[in-house]
């Protein structure tokens, strides 16, 4: 693959992926409401309120230190109030889609939610306007992945075997393997499911944040987070290769190793009060 | 976490590292049980963190982590600036053991 045509009908079969017989009908109706071009708040609220299990998840997620608001948030309503749609659309897909990961990528999951943790850590050392943002950012830069292995399992495993093999990230064996990458793919279906436009840049180039036009501090600030994630040994995205900052994006957040280190102790505690957390 | 912030400290904590004021002039001895007086002192010192005893260090042996975030690096450790990072992680990681 890698030619135009190739992509092309890759990309058609990704943004089909709502027709696979092995996705649950749950996710599919839940995708249908991200999907639909003029969701409400309400229609959202009501889509979590009528599922108990749904309930659960999002009251931890919002209530734990990934996001800003801890053990003050009591209903779906009071969430989508104060976090706005875009975030709980996010967050609604992170927690739904990941679960059927468990499987196939060990470890994506905790790989995900660090990068929520840190990224709104950054975002809020940095003076950034909406921290949960960032955290949404982080959680689903990688879906990709999850779309990927959905969508062709056997391929995928091929190519995070040859990761250890050859050396290699799987961002590169993906390149091999479908001729595009998880950046990519996650970036059209964030596209189909209308998320803002800052998100749809940050996951397309959370490999190579200096390339971003709309969101160049939130790309760089997850493509730190992804780095500082992997070098704390926390999850698994993957494979076992850490890629180099863009010095760019580093000039950019201009933060020095006492940052950091503030950053990752303030991880740690998070980490601490998210153990409830496992899908 | 051996590390834990002013507001998490109790009266009947005993220090595992003593308390320095920003000079380094030692404030409270390792070992010294905390009262509710002194913990109010170390707030109001507004220091970041404080080591506790007796609170469990990862389980990992320090060792392992080290070299782990010494692998991790290997291919990346020549580029610009990851050198701080790999810093930042490795005094991190010895903060996690106390």
């Amino acid at each position: 693959m890698g030619n135009v045509a190739g992509i092309r009908d890759l990309r058609d079969k990704i943004e089909n992926i709502n027709a696979l017989p092995t996705i649950p009908s749950v996710l599919k109706r839940l995708l249908e409401v991200i999907e639909s071009p003029r969701v409400s708040l309400n229609e959202i609220s009501n889509f979590i309120s009528n599922d108990p299990a749904l309930t659960t998840k999002i009251l931890k997620m919002v209530n734990s230190p990934v996001y800003g608001f801890p053990g003050r948030i009591s209903s779906v309503n009071q969430a989508v109030i104060l976090l706005g749609l875009n975030v709980v659309k996010g967050l609604l897909l992170g927690v739904s889609v990941f679960e059927l990961m468990q499987k196939t990528m060990i470890g994506l999951w905790e790989h995900s939610l660090g990068c929520a943790i840190i990224a709104r850590l950054i975002a809020e050392k940095k003076g950034l306007k909406e921290p949960e943002e960032a955290s949404v950012d982080g959680l689903l830069h990688d879906i990709g992945k999850v779309l990927l292995i959905l969508r062709f399992p056997d391929k995928y495993e091929k190519a995070m075997c040859d990761t250890d093999a050859n050396g290699i990230s799987i961002y590169e064996a993906e390149r091999v393997h479908y001729g595009t990458t998880h950046a990519s793919v996650g970036s059209w279906m964030a596209q189909k499911w209308r998320f803002p436009q800052k998100l749809v840049d940050v996951i397309e180039h959370h490999h190579k944040p200096h390339l971003s036009k709309s969101a160049p501090v939130e790309s760089a600030i997850v493509h730190l987070s992804d780095i500082l994630v992997r070098a704390r040994g926390f999850g698994f995205a993957g494979d076992h290769a850490l890629m180099a900052v863009s010095p760019k994006s580093w000039q950019m957040l201009g933060l020095s190793e006492a940052d950091l280190r503030d950053v990752l102790w303030a991880f740690e505690e998070s980490l601490e009060m998210t153990e409830d957390l496992a899908l | 976490m051996p590390k834990i912030t002013p507001d998490k400290l109790r009266p009947g904590m005993k220090l595992l590292r003593p308390v320095t004021n920003k000079g380094g002039m030692v404030l409270l001895g390792e070992g010294t049980e905390l009262t509710a007086a002194l913990i109010e002192k170390i707030r109001d010192m507004g220091a970041d963190s404080i080591f506790i005893q007796g609170t469990s260090p990862p389980s990992t042996p320090k060792e392992e982590a080290l070299s782990g975030l010494d692998r991790r690096f290997k291919s990346v450790e020549e580029k610009p600036y990851m050198d701080v990072i790999k810093k930042a992680l490795r005094e991190h990681i010895k903060d996690l053991y106390g």
